[in-house]
């Protein structure tokens, strides 16, 4: 307590140089936390993007199906990886589909393009897909009175084969059991825009894309999403043990090239961030060295009359301490309005994002306990770290010497 | 003089045996064509992901025309090529569509089977693309098939056995440029069809494909009918349903 005290006192003798201090501490925070919430939240306003536009949170497949996909590589027995889903309360909703390259038909022109076999009524519990939807209705399971199935065609389709809602258009592709598939669709609704991932898809029902690719039952994925979007590797892990037969991949395994770019790159945002901090306690050694150097005589005094090197090293170090304490509080007083505002409001874009007819405008913050605490955890940690070998200087003061000078 | 005669005594042998490889061969073409043919068959894909059963028909014109339709199953029924000369098309009753064959889509595989597009397309002019070596046994011929220099052929060569008594064709091996054997064409139980005895069964086996193998089992086939002429080989006639 009586250390304490001294450091308190020692804070206020030089009231300037400790406001001075302090106030680079602060800024150092507040930097540090603004560019820390403003990486985490772009990053996961990015994640929830794509993995709410189509990829999910978690994706099922059978064997290497998402590296090498192959039409007879399919998740075969439905029933019970419909029941390990719908029973673990982790998972919010799911979603089967399955793939498959087609060549497209309209008139006397053709297009490259990918067919991808939904389930109506699920698809939209996972994807934005009925929110992409820009001309036209979203399609049903049944086929129309004229015994043909409707399709969904994205934006480039349109565009390359001249499609509108209403028209025929004719798929060719390869059945799983080696024949060739062909059929007639007709276009329900043109989903998202030119940018979009899907601008060459022919969305078909589930059941119409199965019986084109003489699939029977089967399907190639499952998408799902979780109720806690941080743990769903853990979740996937479960999952993974229960459903042996299949491979169970988070986001970040799906996404493997955008998941290893963020990683690169919040590293090099997390060492600049770490460089600020340094050139801030740069400042910070200065001062208290100079404290110490100036209390030359005032240390000598306190170990001739009995103090311990220890407890001068402590002394120093909790002085340290409880400065940059009170920089982080106010730090944090300062920056919370603004941690709020950007993830509330967030900053306008120069250039809106467009994902496949999503538009996203805002540049948006992650408010979160860990926003404050690590910076503020970082900040005091190298606070008491720095305070150290100025403490070890302090401590190694013979009394008589020191006495001796002014 | 001397010289000429022994330039002769040499290459006589050579001429005799590429002439008696053409007789063979030809025979053997001839064996599943004759003038013209009409046909049903049973053809089965096996892979190692799925096996398949097609029924269908198939008419044939010299050398140049052919005509192929599927009858069963009904997913792929009315499903037809149509081969002229070098050119083919392919017709979807489904979606109403003639398709011709790209040359780059020669290779592929045809309906699903092991037997590629080329094979219905150029298999009938072995003797005019390829020169011919005749190595004889006492009840094979094995004929080596080289392709000439402006042939245009992914293999290097085909080895070509027949046997002797009766005459008809056992195998077709097919060896890439590094001389390794690709896949197999083999000809198993003969019958006697309307008069004339012929293998019932080809079996297509792929080497690089472990457990891939396609089995054309001949049911019925009738040569030199009259009903079919050229015009049978039409564009329409492609497109007519059945």
């Amino acid at each position: 307590m009586l250390t304490f005290q001294i450091a308190f006192r020692n804070i206020l003798r030089q009231k300037r140089r400790s406001l001075l201090t302090g106030l680079s501490m602060t800024g150092g925070y507040v930097l540090f936390v603004l560019g820390y919430s403003l990486l985490e939240g772009s990053y996961g306003n990015i994640i929830d993007i794509f993995t709410l536009d189509s990829t999910g949170h978690i994706q099922i497949h059978q064997d290497d199906y998402l590296n090498r996909p192959k039409i007879y590589k399919t998740i075969q027995d439905q029933e019970e990886i419909k029941a390990a889903l719908t029973d673990n309360p982790e998972i919010k909703s799911f979603t089967p589909r399955v793939f498959s390259p087609a060549l497209a038909y309209a008139g006397d022109k053709t297009a490259p393009s990918r067919i991808i076999g939904i389930d109506p009524v699920l698809e939209p519990t996972v994807s934005r897909l009925l929110q992409k939807v820009a001309q036209g209705t979203y399609f049903s399971t049944s086929p129309n009175p004229d015994g043909y199935y409707e399709a969904m065609i994205g934006r480039g389709l349109h565009i390359r084969l001249k499609l509108d809602v209403g028209d025929e258009l004719v798929l060719i592709s390869s059945g799983a059991d080696g024949s060739i598939a062909n059929d007639i669709f007709v276009v329900s609704a043109i989903i998202g825009n030119k940018t979009s991932f899907d601008r060459m898809a022919v969305y078909l029902p589930l059941v119409a894309a199965q019986e084109f690719l003489s699939l029977g039952d089967d399907v190639h994925e499952y998408a799902l999403l979780v109720n806690d979007k941080d743990a769903n590797e853990t979740i996937a892990s479960g999952l993974s043990a229960q459903l042996p037969e299949l491979t169970v991949a988070p986001w970040q395994e799906v996404e493997a090239t955008f998941y290893r770019t963020m990683q690169a790159d919040k590293q090099g945002n997390y060492f600049s961030m770490a460089l600020i901090t340094f050139i801030v306690f740069i400042g910070v050694l200065n001062t208290v060295l100079m404290s110490v150097l100036e209390r030359t005589r005032e240390f000598g005094v306190l170990r001739a009359i009995g103090s311990r090197p220890m407890q001068l090293v402590r002394l120093i170090s909790l002085e340290t301490f409880i400065l940059a304490f009170i920089s982080v509080m106010v730090g944090f007083l300062i920056v919370l309005p603004f941690v709020y505002w950007f993830a509330e409001v967030g900053l306008l874009m120069p250039a809106p994002i467009d994902m496949g007819g999503m538009v996203f405008q805002h540049m948006k913050g992650e408010m979160s306990a860990r926003v404050f605490w690590i910076p503020m955890a970082f900040i005091l940690g190298t606070a008491v770290l720095i305070s150290i070998p100025p403490g070890l200087r302090a401590a190694r003061i013979l009394p008589k010497e020191a006495m001796g000078s002014h | 003089m001397f010289r000429l005669l022994l330039l002769l005594s040499l290459t006589w042998p050579a001429i005799a045996s590429e002439e008696r490889a053409r007789q063979v061969i030809d025979e053997m073409e001839q064996l599943y064509r004759g003038d013209s043919s009409d046909a049903t068959m049973t053809m089965q894909v096996q892979t190692p992901n799925y096996n398949r059963t097609l029924t269908m028909s198939s008419q044939s014109y010299g050398k140049d025309y052919a005509f192929f339709r599927i009858h069963a199953p009904k997913k792929d029924r009315g499903v037809a090529t149509l081969k002229r000369a070098e050119e083919m098309w392919n017709f979807f009753p489904k979606i109403n569509k003639v398709i011709k064959v790209p040359p780059s889509m020669m290779m592929g595989s045809w309906m699903g089977s092991d037997f590629t597009n080329d094979d219905l397309v150029k298999e009938t002019q072995l003797i005019d693309a390829y020169s011919l070596v005749l190595l004889e046994t006492d009840n094979q011929y094995k004929v080596t098939l080289t392709p000439k220099e402006q042939t245009v052929t992914v293999w290097d060569r085909i080895e070509y056995t027949v046997s002797k008594d009766p005459l008809l064709p056992l195998s077709q091996a097919f060896f890439d440029e590094d001389g390794e054997k690709i896949r197999e064409l083999t000809f198993h139980e003969p019958k006697e069809y309307n008069g004339k005895l012929m293998p019932s069964i080809m079996e297509m086996r792929p080497l690089n494909k472990e457990g891939h193998l396609t089995r054309i089992v001949y049911d019925d086939i009738k040569f030199n009918v009259p009903e079919i002429t050229k015009e049978t080989f039409s564009l329409r006639n492609l497109k007519s349903r059945f």
